[in-house]
């Protein structure tokens, strides 16, 4: 059994290098290359689900630990992997989304004549991806953190003729860079004071506030918390399938994933969950009030994707971390669907991503659109869908818990706007009457477009039930609530989806009434135009004033020979003004005044 | 054996000190050359500086002989900016008349 377990994810390991090494050792066959990846991916799924059973099973968890890599005296660093309850069920979920995310791509980016090198880094991705969940010391992990990071720097500037896609990967990397400071002042406080980066070692550990604040700002940095929020919805600039693996499924889940690791060392500090509630009731609520008035349909499932990470970071304030967990696992299946159909979407109109230029698309489109109406209605919690089992599981315990009621109101706030965006482009893409140009054929006849969206769908209507029913409970859920609590997600939705329809139609209507606060949302809170200005203008004002006013104006002008000059000059102008000439008349009575004292000195003494 | 006080080296002292003293009435009192000033003023440091070279040999403390060096120094610098005045008021005034310099009488 221990042979099974071990050696089948390390074989899943194993396959997902494979074709890494295959363009390495043979780059110039490229024609097959991407559909052997897709058939690797499919391989290394296969093999990874025997592990996921068996651990539902019989509950078995392993951690392996293969090869010594170094020491520094008596740090030791190896490197090993921890299967755990997260891990052994997030890899084979990151892998059946990549195996359909890489189907779906062999159709969107089948002009590209680097498809092979596109496919290369999406599969780089994913090895650097389950490295990380599957890490055990936090070396590994962050060998993992930074690779994920560096390769969606590769991938959303995939296009990079365009300024803006170039604009955005630099921005994706400095926001993640300013997390991993955090992530080290961590590592450099566990490396003092407790000797290991060991995950076992540092659950025997009493972490400090400072360490557990380092992990908070990683998790920001990484899962596009608010503060370090714009990455997110700029990176929509990179193609459709990078945005469905990397920015909604598996890399922005990462931050969430280190905070879940690290729960025992929270469960008792009330200072660190209450700020991580805040900081996730604030992050759900500001993404989703800036989804609710954008125009391309991208940004709004970024959007979307943002604000249930800051309800992911919600629960993980409740000390409800299995929670926060199941909801990535469900989430992963119907946020990666919807881009899908947002590609599918915006491949047939020819490139367009504009929803006020859709329209119609419900008849033309079958497929499609029933897995987009399907996977917002798995977004907005529809009772037994996939999103159901862990968001509705997410309300009610934040409205039985003793909890912060302010960060309670956002959240369920941030709920009923949730209907609102998904409706929105339910509204303006499928419904109503076409407003694209009629030229470009739209179809679906390619069976590696409606593959990849049925499976994805199949996932996102029968996960949660099978997910739930399969793993170990974890903590103990109030059962008894009344009538409203129990029925408030529900409630709250159908009030959404009510003001929903109204909002939609003031297009039609053309009411301009409320300017300022579309305004607001559209500029997304105007966030970006304070913050990138400010920094870069500050420093550059303290450098200049530093070199020109400090240095130059102070030893030049102040101290140095300028300054000496009317130093000088106003004294002597100062002195001259008293004096008149008459040097003679000086001269004697300097000379009476020496002669007078001499005398009285010599008398005074009596030796005359 | 008695020792007899020998009274000379306060008879030089006295000589040199009225050299001294002559040489600062002079400084102070001119009647119109600026130069006699200048040159009372180099009188007043010559006087100066043998004193302090008697004293030196008379009283044999050797670690200050370099003293009248340094006196000699600061003498020479000082001549210098007080010959550079005088230039430039005869350069201004083409004499060195002291009742030339009134440009500040009310």
């Amino acid at each position: 059994m221990n042979f099974t377990l071990n050696s089948m994810i390390l074989l899943s390991i194993i396959m997902l290098v494979s074709p890494l090494l295959y363009n390495m050792l043979m780059p110039h066959k490229t024609t097959y290359f991407p559909t052997y990846c897709k058939n690797m991916i499919m391989m290394a799924f296969m093999t990874s689900l025997p592990p996921m059973i068996i651990f539902m099973l019989y509950g078995q968890e392993s951690v392996i630990t293969n090869w010594h890599w170094f020491s520094i005296t008596t740090f030791n660093i190896s490197m090993s992997f921890k299967l755990d309850f997260f891990s052994i069920i997030f890899i084979p979920i990151a892998l059946y989304d990549a195996w359909s995310i890489l189907e779906f791509s062999l159709w969107y980016m089948h002009s590209d004549i680097f498809i092979h090198k596109f496919f290369k880094y999406l599969v780089s991705f994913l090895l650097t991806m389950i490295i990380l969940v599957s890490a055990n010391n936090l070396f590994q992990l962050f060998i993992g953190w930074e690779g994920v990071g560096i390769m969606s720097f590769l991938l959303i500037g995939w296009w990079y003729g365009r300024t803006d896609a170039n604009t955005a990967a630099l921005q994706a990397i400095i926001y993640n860079r300013i997390g991993d400071i955090g992530f080290m002042l961590t590592m450099a406080w566990l490396m003092l004071n407790s000797n290991s980066w060991e995950l076992q070692n540092i659950f025997s550990t009493n972490m400090d506030f400072i360490a557990l604040l380092g992990l908070i700002i990683a998790a920001t940095g990484k899962s596009a918390q608010f503060g370090l929020h714009p990455w997110l919805p700029s990176a929509m600039e990179g193609p459709t399938p990078v945005s469905a693996l990397l920015h909604s499924s598996t890399m922005v889940v990462a931050g969430i994933f280190l905070l879940i690791r690290f729960h025992p060392m929270m469960e008792n500090n009330q200072m660190i969950l209450t700020t991580i509630l805040c900081l996730g009731a604030m992050t759900t609520l500001f993404t989703a009030i800036c989804a609710i008035t954008q125009n391309d349909i991208k940004k709004i499932v970024a959007f979307s994707t943002s604000s249930q990470l800051g309800l992911m970071m919600v629960t993980v304030g409740l000390n409800q971390p299995h929670l926060a967990f199941l909801h990535i696992c469900t989430h992963a299946f119907f946020k990666a669907m919807l881009f899908l159909c947002s590609g599918s979407i915006i491949h047939s109109l020819n490139d367009e991503q504009d929803i006020r230029k859709m329209g119609g698309l419900f008849l033309i489109l079958p497929i499609t659109s029933s897995a987009l109406m399907t996977g917002s209605l798995a977004l907005v919690g529809t009772p037994f869908l996939a999103g159901f089992y862990s968001k509705d599981s997410i309300i009610e315990a934040i409205n039985t818990s003793y909890t912060n009621s302010w960060a309670l109101m956002m959240t369920l706030i941030a709920t009923s706007l949730t209907a609102i965006y998904s409706l929105r482009i339910i509204y303006y893409a499928l419904l109503g009457n076409p407003r694209f140009s009629s030229i470009s054929p739209i179809n679906e006849n390619n069976p590696n477009l409606i593959n990849p969206i049925m499976r994805l769908a199949m996932g996102s209507i029968f996960a949660g039930f099978l997910v739930t029913m399969s793993i170990p409970p974890m903590t103990s859920i109030t059962m008894t609530m009344p009538d409203m609590i129990k029925l408030s997600a529900l409630l709250i939705t159908l009030a959404g989806l009510a003001i929903g329809m109204e909002l939609n139609s003031f297009t039609n209507k053309l009411m301009n009434s409320m300017k300022h606060t579309t305004n607001f949302s559209n500029m997304l809170g105007y966030f970006t135009y304070f913050t990138h200005r400010i920094y870069p203008l500050m420093n550059l004002y303290s450098g200049q004033r530093i070199a020109t006013m400090l240095i130059d104006m102070n030893w030049y002008e102040k101290t140095g020979p300028k300054g000496q000059t009317n130093i000088h000059s106003s004294m002597s102008s100062l002195l001259t003004s008293t004096q008149k000439g008459l040097i003679k008349v000086y001269f004697m009575s300097f000379l009476i005044s020496i002669t007078l004292a001499l005398m009285f000195a010599s008398m005074s003494t009596n030796n005359f | 054996m008695v020792l007899i006080h020998d009274y000379l080296i306060e008879q030089i002292n006295l000589n040199i000190i009225i050299a001294f003293t002559i040489a600062l009435i002079g400084v102070l009192t001119y009647r119109s050359h600026l130069i006699s000033t200048l040159l009372c003023l180099e009188g007043i440091i010559l006087s100066l500086f043998i004193l302090i070279v008697l004293l030196i040999s008379h009283s044999h403390i050797a670690f200050i002989s370099i003293t009248p060096l340094i006196l000699l120094v600061f003498s020479a610098c000082e001549a210098g900016v007080g010959l550079a005045l005088l230039v430039t008021i005869s350069y201004t005034y083409g004499n060195d008349y002291v009742q030339n310099l009134n440009l500040l009488q009310c």
